[in-house]
């Protein structure tokens, strides 16, 4: 299995999130993880990612059978974890060529790999920016600072297009869209699809989905997968709403 | 004897020897004597600044108990060529260049002076000649000794640079006064003046760095004089990069009459102990003040700006955006002290003041003032002090950025506001540079 996800108990200042979480990714496959608004997605999210502050207190999450909890962030992020930020990050002052550039470069020193020069990464990022529409002066600014919610977006799927994961996980990326973004949004991923790339879209909405299509879908409640099933879930979940499976969640 | 009454010693030997013309360094032209005398007197009547005045109050001058400062006598330098300043000039820079060492004109590293017609750059304590009188009389009539730093630059000024732009001149290129402290066995004390007037409708870019030759231990008590005429514009750019034993004093006097427009950015990042006073004069209406800074005190550096900016006349502009960078033990102090006169009205003025601590150690002393007799007036005040953003860190290294690296991107982000105003791409790109290479050594 790509990602292995095994009985995974985390806390957030003290109160546990996740309760004992299982999921099986597997390469080239695009998992939807669906629930309702404090349900533990993105904490899940964030705990993938290796957040500060979001500790693990048992069970594990192995990426081709490698340990990812005790690795420190940007590790993980050399092993090809990517996660697209819900609210991505303003940086002040910091360019985004820059970043972008730095971020690639840290990652594949991290895999032995050589680092591009300006002139190497300047024609890769073009073709990049294509890809998610994204307007070339962008590059020249602080990273996301002053960016509309759509180019946020667009930022983020470009750097999953730059840095090339072998799992990304999306938070709420169709979340603060509107339907011509989204569509571009989802274009990009769509086009970053590959049988070695596995793709995690935590959504609230079955809209993304539209856009996206999963393999499977997962529903997220109290800090568990409470039902599995392919896209027909998301389908059911748009007519039902929640309300169905996390009653039964209660119940058991 | 403590240093104080030491050094008080030594100066007035060398006021004697001066009075003599037996030191080399203080047997300027004739020209300079009155300036020298108002100093002597000034110098006579004053003593050290110490804490129980407010203008002093965090900023210790403990350190001339600890040093006696023997006073910089002039060269000889000669052994000094270019090559082996190189690492301290700009690359690419277009700047004419007067160089200065430990006070003094350094003639082998100066290249020939050639500015455009009506600007003229020139060694301050040069005899009479080129330079007309009416300029020369505005040497020491910018600034005032507030303290006694100040009248003993005037009684015991060293060279420096003398810029003159004539009225309606755009002075291209940019000029450059690089000052370079070489230490000597003996801790020295120098005192380099500068006095820049651009006279109506003038413009020039003027760079002021102060550079060191190894990390002595050195006190260079410079002072600054800059006269804008009606409707002319400076940009002033200032790097300092002393070593790291040194103590740097930076006395700067501007005044502005009706429509000029003065912009300072600086960035101070060496030095022990580094203090800026700047202080700033509107006599006429419309003018505009435009002054940043970034302050690097990293552990045991302490950095000091003081401001004193004065809006004697209506419709004047004077913005200010300062920035600390603390690391380990360093301290910030930035006092910014704005006076808007009851006929100031329609004064615009706002005063920021960032600081980013690495460091639970660090400490700023941060006092911001408005002090307002006008009614009709724009002014406004504010202070942070705030840590590394846990988020934008997080983002960082979800990216593959190392922790490290990721503090170091952030730090040079939040100076970046700062750096990128400064015009000039081979001082911009040697700041910076100084401040990432500074950062690696900190975070």
């Amino acid at each position: 299995m790509m990602l292995s996800i095994k009985n995974l108990k985390a806390e957030v200042e003290g109160k546990e999130i996740l309760k004992g979480l299982n999921l099986e990714v597997g390469a080239g496959e695009v998992h939807a993880i669906m629930g309702p608004n404090g349900s533990g997605k993105s904490t899940l999210a964030h705990v993938l990612a290796g957040r500060e502050g979001y500790e693990v207190t048992s069970g594990e999450a192995t990426m081709d059978g490698q340990d990812l909890i005790g690795l420190e962030p940007e590790e993980r992020a050399a092993l090809g974890v990517f996660l697209a930020f819900q609210y991505p990050v303003e940086l002040p002052g910091v360019n985004n060529t820059h970043f972008l550039k730095e971020a690639l470069n840290a990652q594949r020193k991290a895999r032995g790999e050589p680092e591009l020069d300006s002139v190497a990464f300047l024609k890769l990022i073009r073709e990049k920016l294509a890809l998610v529409s994204m307007k070339p002066e962008l590059l020249k600014r602080p990273v996301n600072a002053g960016f509309s919610g759509g180019e946020k977006k667009r930022n983020e799927i470009l750097q999953m297009a730059l840095l090339e994961p072998r799992l990304a996980i999306l938070d709420e990326t169709d979340s603060g869209l509107d339907i011509d973004a989204l569509k571009t949004v989802s274009d990009g991923v769509n086009a970053l699809r590959s049988p070695e790339r596995s793709i995690i879209l935590v959504t609230h909405y079955q809209r993304l989905l539209d856009y996206i299509q999963p393999d499977f879908v997962h529903v997220l409640a109290g800090g568990r997968i409470v039902r599995s099933g392919d896209k027909t879930l998301a389908k059911e979940l748009e007519e039902k709403g929640y309300g169905w499976l996390t009653g039964q969640d209660e119940a058991a | 004897m403590s240093s104080s009454e030491q050094m008080a010693t030594d100066l007035q030997q060398v006021l004697q020897q001066g009075r003599h013309r037996m030191t080399p360094g203080l047997s300027g032209p004739q020209w300079l004597s009155p300036v020298r005398a108002r100093g002597a007197a000034a110098v006579a009547t004053m003593s050290l600044p110490d804490r129980k005045q407010e203008a002093w109050r965090y900023s210790s001058l403990g350190f001339l108990d600890r040093v006696s400062y023997q006073p910089l006598v002039e060269g000889p330098f000669d052994a000094i060529l270019p090559g082996d300043v190189e690492d301290l000039l700009l690359q690419d820079s277009d700047a004419v260049r007067l160089v200065f060492v430990n006070g003094y004109l350094a003639t082998a590293l100066t290249p020939a002076v050639r500015c455009c017609d009506g600007a003229t750059v020139t060694n301050l304590t040069a005899e009479m000649g080129e330079v007309p009188e009416a300029v020369r009389t505005q040497l020491d009539a910018i600034a005032e000794h507030r303290h006694v730093f100040a009248a003993l630059n005037s009684a015991l000024m060293s060279d420096g640079a003398l810029i003159h732009v004539a009225r309606g001149v755009s002075s291209a290129p940019p000029i450059e006064i690089l000052h370079i402290s070489v230490g000597l066995d003996e801790p020295g004390i120098a005192h380099p003046r500068h006095l820049i007037v651009l006279e109506e409708g003038a413009r020039a870019e003027v760079i002021e760095r102060y550079c060191a030759m190894g990390d002595g231990s050195y006190f260079n008590n410079a002072l600054i004089e800059v006269a804008l005429g009606a409707g002319s514009e400076l940009v002033h750019e200032r790097v300092q990069e002393e070593s790291p034993n040194a103590q740097h004093l930076s006395d700067l006097h501007v005044r502005l009459e009706a429509g000029s427009r003065y912009r300072l950015v600086q960035a101070t990042l060496g030095g022990a102990w580094s203090r800026t006073d700047v202080r700033v004069t509107f006599e006429g209406e419309g003018a505009q003040a435009e002054l940043d800074g970034l302050m690097l005190a990293r552990d045991q550096q302490l950095n000091d700006v003081h401001l004193s900016v004065h809006h004697k006349v209506p419709h004047c502009t004077s913005h200010e955006t300062f920035k600390g960078i603390l690391d380990g033990k360093g301290r910030v102090v930035f006092d910014g002290h704005i006076v808007v006169a009851r006929d100031a009205q329609k004064t615009d003025a706002v005063l920021a003041n960032d600081n980013l601590m690495l460091s639970r150690e660090a400490e700023v002393d941060a006092k911001p003032q408005l002090e307002i007799y006008a009614d009709d007036v724009k002014c406004s005040h504010g202070t942070t002090v705030g840590e590394l953003d846990a988020n934008m860190l997080f983002y960082l290294r979800s990216r593959g950025i190392s922790e490290v690296q990721a503090k170091q991107m952030l730090c040079q982000g939040f100076a970046e506001e700062i750096l990128q105003k400064i015009d000039h791409p081979a001082l911009r790109a040697r700041a910076s540079g100084l401040l990432a290479a500074r950062l690696m050594e900190s975070v």
